[in-house]
């Protein structure tokens, strides 16, 4: 989270001395493209060569293990639009995302406005919300597993008094999953919206009250357009995570009850690993790499024009 | 974070920095790259390292066999390491496919898993064990478990049976005096059970493989026992799940349910949570594979709580059958640098008594007997039946590894009221042509 901060000094900060020597000179001229050649040597081994291999074993039978291989053309492709439980993975997987961006955000936002309050023990409750983001996602599912005890007397039941299967109701499980990644990232969500909000000029502010504008209209027309920003990274981030779901699905339901929470991830784990079918699951992970782009890409560029706008 | 905004690095410290992490790089890179056997020299004696990946239920078995193998072949050292059903499937499949895998590791019976010993032996990867003098004894019916094309590629030490566990206090208890050898009796005990104010069954749906184990002990009796060569019949695709006794074992399981006889949202249910509710006597039955019976012993207050019966499947004792399966086995990896020291390690494990410590360890009926073997009080009630009237676990003679996760699946979506039995076995048929 340090790069934040770290990307924007204040402006009101004087351009630092130079040194003689020093980091300045170093800047001046744009470096050449031999300084990164080491980096991007090791970015195309382990990132660029594997991928380009995976999209070659996408039009292929190959099983995961042993020699035997043979190119099927795009018979993957085309057995995932008859495969009716990788599409009803995609619903589940949208119906995911939907859940989780509005309410992880939502929550975060209303997080970062509260402990950017003037309250004594800001401090403390930003470190208590950011807290479950640095626990594994698959030790948070099965911490959750406790939480969502079916048993009337135990967990989330016991402290609500409800009668809830959380985790074994077809109808609700998707939404329990939902609940335990918000609680998880939420914190992160309010971190973020936090840098935006300490970036707000206090002159606005001031302006503003001035001229009159009550607590919300200053966060309407002051707050929120400042925000752009932090709104863009958030929702690009909680999207990206949420079409992406692996671990804490697979933990805590591994797609069940039935196909009730299935997502695109873990049907082409199971497709991989389970039934063995290497080439057409990377077939869907190609698929799901592509949409996971247009809807980053169409996401940023409308979210871009926004803060133009604003 | 003020310090880090206000920090600056020199050039030569950023250059210390990044030639530090160049360096941790190629010494991790080094690191994973060291092959997984190696030979060392100690004291001028040369020693082979053995690498073994196993299943979880398989370390109490190999530590009950492995010192005595260190002390047979002081020259090898065998490291054996284990994780839980999926890791092991998933770890083991990648390091086969990057050909890196260990010298030994588990193997499933039969066919229809990703491990399962015919697709790993299938694509070349298992050592030929044929050779192996306790190879030359696998009983017949037990053959398809271990052998592909008349070559043995796995070992195991025995067959585990699937039954109903229970707690005997809880029986005393509720007045039950003999185990139920109908499906009419064993509908009266839930009844009688259920009056007591106990949870009859004990269901822990929520962990995929717990699923299938009612439709497995109850299938050997609604299917097998009216047509023993039913598997070769649906090879051949004269028969199927959808027209056969699956469909009355399905509507069994869910009478089951309907009648109040399982614990409340079986789907929201562990299978830690479920040996824990017979364990401690609040549920009074839990059908399952004998291999995880020491899971419960070591849950109860008193291992000798628990004991086995088999779970009735038909209305005439006379045409009851039950499942027993090959447990969980390990084959040799036909590709590691050192199969011959590996071959003799699984040579070792075939003797005899290595076989009866393996199978006591887990509860099993052991692959060959003789006057060491011991076989579990709580299975005894099993063995009238193994002889006759017992059929390997449904999934082995499947022809693919899709078959049993639907089966999960449908189970689920069958206790969760989401699915008919008519919707459950098309899937289950539809998975099984693939």
């Amino acid at each position: 989270m340090t790069h934040l901060t770290v990307d924007k000094p204040p402006r009101s900060r004087p351009a630092p001395a130079a040194r003689p020597g020093g980091l300045r000179r170093f800047s001046a001229s744009s470096p050449s493209w031999l300084f990164a050649a080491p980096a991007l040597l090791v970015y195309a081994a382990v990132v660029l060569y594997p991928a380009a291999a995976g999209v070659v074993y996408a039009f292929t039978d190959w099983s995961g293990i042993g020699q035997d291989m043979s190119f099927v053309g795009a018979a993957n492709f085309l057995a995932l639009l008859d495969d009716e439980q990788a599409m009803g993975s995609i619903g589940n997987t949208l119906l995911l995302t939907l859940a989780i961006v509005a309410v992880q955000n939502g929550v975060g936002l209303l997080l970062a406005l509260g402990v950017h309050a003037r309250l004594r023990s800001r401090a403390v409750l930003r470190v208590v919300f950011f807290s479950p983001v640095v626990v594994s996602p698959v030790m948070v599912a099965f911490l959750w597993k406790y939480v969502y005890n079916p048993d009337p007397s135990a967990g989330l039941n016991g402290l609500l008094g409800l009668r809830i299967d959380w985790l074994g109701d077809p109808s609700v499980a998707l939404w329990s999953i939902a609940g335990m990644v918000v609680w998880q990232y939420a914190g992160y969500s309010m971190v973020i919206f936090l840098a935006g909000l300490e970036g707000v000029p206090k002159e606005l502010h001031e302006a503003a009250m001035i001229d009159g504008a009550g607590t919300f209209q200053r966060f309407r027309y002051v707050t929120w357009p400042m925000l752009a920003p932090a709104v863009t990274i958030n929702l690009m981030l909680s999207t990206i995570g949420g079409l992406k779901l692996f671990d804490q699905v697979f933990a805590a339901t591994n797609g069940g009850p039935g196909y009730a929470t299935e997502t695109l991830s873990t049907v082409l784990y199971k497709q991989a690993f389970v039934f063995g079918k290497f080439g057409y699951s990377t077939a869907i992970a190609l698929v799901l790499a592509l949409f996971v782009a247009a809807v980053s890409l169409v996401q940023i560029s409308y979210l871009r024009s926004r803060e133009v706008a604003s | 974070m003020t310090d880090l905004r206000n920090a600056r690095v020199s050039r030569a410290q950023f250059f210390r920095m990044m030639g530090g992490l160049a360096a941790a790089a190629v010494a991790t890179t080094a690191c994973s790259t060291r092959p997984q056997t190696t030979t060392t020299t100690t004291g001028g004696q040369s020693a082979t390292e053995l690498k073994f990946v196993g299943v979880s239920d398989q370390k109490a078995p190999m530590d009950a066999v492995l010192a005595g193998y260190q002390q047979a072949k002081p020259s090898v050292r065998l490291t054996p390491s284990y994780a839980p059903t999926d890791q092991v499937q998933t770890s083991l499949r990648t390091q086969l496919g990057a050909g890196n895998a260990p010298d030994l590791h588990v193997v499933y019976p039969g066919n229809g898993s990703a491990m399962s010993m015919s697709q790993i032996a299938g694509a070349g990867l298992l050592a030929d064990l044929s050779a192996q003098a306790w190879a030359a004894t696998i009983p017949t019916g037990f053959k398809p478990a271990f052998q592909l094309d008349g070559k043995t590629y796995m070992y195991s030490a025995g067959s585990s049976v699937i039954g109903a566990v229970y707690n005997k206090k809880v029986f005393e208890k509720a007045g039950v005096e003999q185990p139920p050898t109908t499906w009419s009796e064993f509908l009266a005990l839930c009844g009688k059970l259920k009056k007591a104010g106990v949870v009859p069954i004990a269901l822990g749906a929520q962990t995929p493989w717990v699923t299938q184990l009612i439709t497995y002990a109850l299938v050997p009796s609604t299917v097998y026992a009216k047509d023993p060569t039913f598997d070769d019949k649906q090879l051949a695709g004269q028969a199927s799940f959808a027209d056969s006794g699956w469909r009355q074992a399905m509507e069994m399981y869910l009478e089951l349910q309907k009648r109040g006889f399982f614990n409340d949202n079986p789907n929201g249910t562990t299978f830690e949570q479920q040996t824990s509710m017979v364990a401690t006597g609040k549920a009074a039955m839990a059908i399952q594979v004998s291999a995880v019976l020491p899971d419960f012993r070591k849950a109860a207050s008193s291992p000798d709580d628990l004991s086995m019966f088999p779970l009735p499947g038909a209305d005439d004792a006379a045409s009851v059958w039950i499942p027993a399966g090959v447990v969980v086995g390990l084959g040799v990896n036909a590709k590691g640098k050192n199969v011959e020291e590996a071959k003799a390690f699984v040579d070792f494990l075939g003797k005899q008594e290595n076989i009866n410590a393996w199978a006591k360890a887990i509860s099993a009926i052991p692959l060959t007997q003789d006057a060491g073997s011991t076989i579990d009080p709580a299975v005894e009630s099993f063995l009238p039946f193994t002889k006759d009237r017992a059929v390997p676990f449904m999934d082995q003679r499947w022809p693919n590894a899709e078959v049993q996760p639907v089966h999960f699946a449908v189970v689920q979506e069958l206790l969760s009221g989401k699915a008919t039995v008519d919707e459950a076995l098309k899937k289950m048929d539809e998975a099984y042509r693939k």
